[in-house]
């Protein structure tokens, strides 16, 4: 018994699958976590190695280079990057996409181990760091107090990080901007030489007075006590009148030579949000955990750590990734509800049946829900690329029931009864059902091997399409057979108020019916002027491609955009404050959009990872400014973004600045893309030349934004040189002198105050007068083994300097690199027009020039599409070779291939939209869904033809018979991608190119399908036919 | 007796055990998928992919009296749905085992 023949006789069991596999689905989707993207193991390790002492060069030589060349033979590395600074060598070692971290970080630790012996010996053990995802953090809080800033550290500590840390999942709570307590004692020097006391002594004697110790145990009769000194400070006051020597037989209390502050740490980060002074708590995940998840509870939990918290402390989120993730499924979801019942309508409209409508309706469901059985039982999340798959899936789902629908009812009214109907109908169709299914398969399959990163996005794509298309496959030929037999009728009656709407459509439909049985007799007639018009066209389509730019990913509105400004190296902090707040008076009068923007600046406390990673300086002012929701505002973030940087540009000040709008490291997509030149050379004088040039020549360059050369400038030093022989004629080491420097300038610390089980650093330092120029440091008295003093200026000299940048290699290779963002032009024209500048430079020997950055990975997956293209093309050929048992019946089908690409370019070059990898992607797709509609009309001509007809009137009693189930298919495609070719909501731009050149090429390819495919036929065939009257012309002729 | 050969489209497999049923008609033997066409304006019946459609043949043997009324409401279902097809033809059966 066949599939569908049980089906039908069985609807219990049939229905109650189907039952089953919904609630299946339910059930997983409840149990779906949401996520933007399928997970991404992201491919960088970094090798950092710490050599003390070293310079860059050194480093570079002795250590970078050392360890670069083993690395290399790493397996499937892709791309060897470092940074050589002073002290510090820092490798990437890139990846391929999909490649086994966990292993590749063993290879690269079996090589450092291997080359151990061949460094310096000095050198700390290199450190193998690897990266993750989940070190990006997911929320950023503010808190803001009216009064005592002094307490808002302990109180954020404990009241908000503490019970965010319990929150399962969370990794890490650090909170920056807070200032901390610092107990500080600062010293004149004057006063201090005057007593010959130094700053050690001091410290030692706080450290020695600063202490608690046990002093045994004591039998007193039947009972032991225990004997203690407490000894510690109960109170930051009493450091003042602590004796530190005497002279002329006087005590000297500190009070004497230096003044106690019980006062916040000197230099540490300052966060302002919305011009108020506050402290950032900045929230990391778990590897593995779910950002919505996590977000969601802490949301949860905010209202309860709020309560807790003293009434002038205000505690809002600045930035929730998971906001516009959110928004972003919320958006998708609507777009497949609203693609549902486009096709819904469009059923309606063809057949104009409710119960048919409601059987082949009812695969979409069913079909759609299956798909999240995939995603739960692979551990997948449900994310953009998942809901699009469903999307993109949608319009496709209901061929096949439509197909088997179709040929169920024609039996019904030819007398069958409906169940036999359903099974011998079904049995008819089945074969050619499956057929085009496998070209929609042929096309999606492949996408699950592509690699790379278009690989992490599309192998879900090309899974849950495959999945979703058998699933409905399986449901035509079994519920819909099943459903037929048991709901459809022979002449069912009309109501007259439907037979009032559907009556003009279906006189439309007629009338439709004869227009296009006309126009293909018009086109059967002038053949060759039919198919020359259409490769004219289909060749000046090409030229059009010209105007179509070429781009990587689409950008993004995510709402957010961070800019970091560079004042002139040195800066102090009070002046970048003063310019700060200049700078957001500005901004939130001139951009009502931004609704939080938070300013850091100052030194990194180093108290989180995150902060630490990025440069930090007392030059540097870095904010991040979220916007409201992108569908509620009319300028996008790159809009805005350029606006600001008109601003910038307006502050003298400001050394150098950079926008980037999306944020950085907002994950794929997100944001805009950038362009990089890498000059590669071993001489950097060379190289900083070219560099310049090529920084000048981008600066020109339309649509190129934040050109930055990633050569650091020389840093400003102040360098203190000892003279060996005079340390030496003094009685003093190089490591004295220069440990004398150092506690003078940053401080001692040899003990802490405690109090309430929290300690607080003691620092002893110079005061702060004594710290503001070049003379505070050569007149720094310093004292030999036999306590005589020596002025810094007899040993040694302070010289004005500036310290060398770092050396940067791209596969261990010198190289600066020249980047710029790109504002509103395509990224391939762009390319253009650095690469015909560099060209004209007058490269220095030894030195090239290469790009990098988006555009190279653009290439590399533009390849791999144009490949999978191919590919593509050809499993579909097979597959309706297999079907036709034809070489050229799938060859005539295959040339309406060209018509769907000239549609796309059309479509694209109309909405201005580029050529980018998810368009590509959509051209790809067409493949599959085009030659679906010259399959149902190829194989209704032959069947004709089989039947007995002259080929012309196969191909017009065919083609008219085909016309409805053609544009039926291709509306349902067509109007299920709507949706998403309009954009709506957040994070609607990923896909839209993709919507618009399905769309362009599909209504393109299937108007001229229906015309140019029976034209090449009838050419093909009547030439066939000719050729057998001539052989049998010769055959009359030679027997006569 | 007499041997009835009803040559149907497989669409009115069951109309025509109804049928049977209907006239008291127990013995009969059937085939499915057979092939045929009609004389005159019958569509083939071949299961390949122009001529989709597949025919069975029932083979009953029956007393005469029963001959008239079976064939009757044979015409009648055939006459409901002309475009499926469905013929029967009947000659003698002389031998009985």
């Amino acid at each position: 018994m066949k599939i569908y023949e049980s089906a039908v006789r069985k609807p219990v069991t049939t229905a109650l699958v189907f039952v089953a596999i919904v609630v299946l689905g339910l059930f997983s989707l409840s149990k779906l976590s949401v996520d933007l993207y399928p997970e991404i193991e992201l491919n960088a390790v970094t090798v950092m190695t710490t050599y003390s002492g070293a310079s860059a060069t050194d480093i570079e030589q002795n250590v970078t280079k050392r360890l670069e060349m083993s690395l290399s033979t790493v397996s499937d590395l892709k791309k060897i990057t470092s940074t050589s600074k002073d002290n510090i060598s820092l490798i990437t070692v890139e990846f391929e996409y999909g490649t086994d971290m966990d292993e590749a970080v063993n290879d690269i630790r079996s090589v450092i181990d291997m080359q151990r012996n061949f460094l310096p010996d000095d050198i700390d053990a290199p450190v193998v760091l690897k990266f993750n995802s989940s070190m990006m953090p997911i929320l950023f809080l503010s808190a803001s107090t009216s009064s005592n800033p002094q307490g808002l550290y302990k109180i954020l500590e404990e009241k908000v990080a503490n019970p965010i840390n319990r929150i399962n999942g969370v990794a890490s709570v650090s909170i920056s901007g807070a200032p901390q307590r610092e107990i500080q004692v600062l010293t004149n020097p004057k006063k201090m030489e005057a007593y010959n006391l130094t700053i050690e002594q001091l410290a030692g004697v706080l450290a020695l007075e600063n202490r608690n110790v046990p002093g045994g145990n004591m039998d007193i009769g039947s009972e032991t006590f225990s004997v203690k000194i407490e000894g510690e400070f109960k109170t930051s006051d009493q450091i003042k009148d602590i004796i530190v020597g005497s002279y002329m037989g006087k005590n000297i209390f500190v009070k004497d030579v230096a003044t106690v502050k019980d006062t916040l740490k000197e230099r540490s980060t300052i966060v302002l949000t919305n011009g108020e002074v506050s402290a950032m708590i900045v929230i990391q995940k778990q590897s593995g955990s779910n950002v919505v998840d996590i977000a969601n509870k802490i949301n949860k939990e905010l209202p309860n750590i709020r309560a807790t918290l003293p009434p002038d402390l205000e505690l809002n989120v600045v930035i929730d990734t998971s906001d516009f993730i959110k928004k972003s499924i919320r958006s998708l979801s609507n777009t497949v509800m609203l693609a549902g019942l486009f096709v819904m309508v469009v059923v309606l409209f063809f057949l104009g049946r409710w119960r048919a409508t409601f059987i082949i309706i009812l695969t979409i469901p069913v079909s759609l829900i299956a798909a999240f059985i995939y995603l739960m039982a692979t551990g997948n999340t449900l994310n953009i690329i998942s809901l699009s798959s469903l999307s993109i899936a949608i319009g496709m789902v209901v061929d096949d029931a439509i197909v088997v629908l179709e040929n169920i009812t024609e039996h019904i009214e030819r007398g069958s009864k409906p169940k036999d109907a359903a099974i011998y109908a079904t049995n008819e169709v089945a074969v050619a059902v499956v057929a085009s299914t496998l070209t929609i398969v042929a096309v999606f399959f492949p996408l699950t091997m592509v690699s790379g990163l278009a690989g992490i996005m599309f192998r879900q794509l090309g899974w849950i399409v495959t999945i979703i298309i058998s699933v409905s496959t399986l449901a035509a030929l079994t519920l819909t057979p099943m459903l037929s037999g048991l709901m459809l009728k022979k002449d069912p009656k009309r109501g007259k108020l439907f037979e009032l709407f559907y009556l003009p459509i279906e006189k439309a439909l007629n009338a439709l019916d004869g227009g296009y049985e006309r126009l293909l007799k018009f086109a059967l007639k002038n053949r060759t002027v039919v198919i020359v018009a259409s490769f004219g066209l289909f060749l000046a389509s090409l030229f059009l491609l010209r105007s179509v730019g070429t781009d990587f990913f689409p950008e993004t509105d995510n709402s957010q955009i961070s800019i970091q400004v560079e004042l002139p190296v040195g800066t102090r902090v009070e002046h970048s404050r003063i310019l700060s707040s200049h700078i957001y008076s500005i901004w939130s009068e001139k951009y009502p959009e931004i609704e939080v923007l938070q300013t850091s600046m100052g030194q990194s406390d180093g108290s989180n990872v995150f902060m630490s990673m990025g440069s930090s300086g007392t030059n540097l002012i870095s904010y991040t400014a979220r916007l409201t929701d992108a569908s509620d505002r009319d300028r996008d973030i790159f809009l805005i973004a350029d606006m600001m940087r008109a601003d910038l540009d307006a502050i003298p000040e400001i050394y150098k600045y950079e926008v980037t709008p999306g944020g950085s490291g907002g994950g794929m997509g997100a944001g805009s893309s950038d362009i990089e030149m890498d000059v590669l050379g071993y001489n950097m004088e060379d190289a900083a030349v070219v560099a310049e040039q090529i920084s000048d020549l981008m600066k020109g360059v339309k649509g190129l934004r934040d050109i930055k050369i990633s050569r650091e400038d020389y840093i400003p030093q102040l360098r203190v040189e000892f003279d060996r022989d005079k340390l030496a004629m003094n009685g003093l080491n190089l490591t004295t002198a220069a440990s004398a420097v150092r506690n003078r300038i940053n401080g001692l610390i040899t003990t802490r105050f405690r109090e309430d089980g929290e300690e607080y650093d003691i620092v002893v330092k110079n005061s702060i007068n004594f710290r503001t120029n070049i003379e505070d440091i050569s007149s720094i008295q310093l004292y030999n083994n036999a306590g005589k003093p020596v002025r810094l200026s007899e040993v040694g000299e302070v010289i004005e300097d500036f310290a060398p940048p770092s050396i940067e290699h791209v596969d261990r290779e010198r190289v600066i690199k020249v980047s710029g963002t790109i504002y509103k032009r395509a990224l391939g024209d762009i390319a253009k027009d650095i690469n015909r500048g560099v060209s004209k430079i007058d490269l220095p020997e030894n030195i090239a020039v290469k790009m990098t950055g988006s555009f190279e990975e653009q290439q590399d997956s533009f390849a791999d599409m144009y490949t999978l293209l191919l590919l593509v093309a050809m499993l579909t050929y097979i597959v309706m070779a297999a079907q036709f048992e034809s070489f050229r019946d799938p060859f005539i089908i295959m040339m309406s291939l060209p018509f769907a690409f000239t549609g796309v370019f059309v479509a694209l070059w109309l909405t201005g939209t580029s050529l980018s990898l998810i368009a590509l992607i959509g051209a790809i797709m067409l493949v599959g869904i085009v030659v679906k509609n010259g399959i149902v009309l190829i194989d209704y001509i032959n069947l004709n033809k089989e039947r007995g007809m002259s080929v012309m009137r196969s191909i017009v009693k065919g083609g008219k018979s085909r016309l409805r189930p053609v544009l039926m298919t291709t509306l349902t495609t067509i109007l299920g991608m709507t949706p998403m070719a309009i954009g709506i909501g957040d994070g609607s731009e990923i896909w839209q190119p993709m919507g618009i050149s399905i769309i362009g090429g599909l209504t393109l390819s299937t108007l001229l399908t229906l015309l140019v495919i029976p034209t090449i036929y009838c050419s093909l065939n009547v030439r066939d036919i000719k050729k057998i009257r001539r052989a049998h012309l010769k055959g009359l002729k030679s027997k006569n | 007796m007499k041997a009835v050969m009803i040559i149907y489209n497989q669409a009115h497999s069951q109309v025509v055990l109804e049928i049977l049923d209907k006239c008291t008609v127990r013995g009969f033997t059937k085939w499915v998928d057979v092939q045929g066409r009609g004389s005159k304006r019958g569509e083939p019946h071949y299961g390949t992919h122009a001529w989709p459609s597949k025919n069975m043949a029932t083979l009953a043997v029956v007393p005469q009296e029963r001959v008239q009324p079976l064939m009757l409401e044979l015409k009648k279902a055939n006459e409901m749905a002309e475009d499926q097809g469905l013929r029967a033809f009947v000659w003698e059966a002389d031998v009985l085992v």
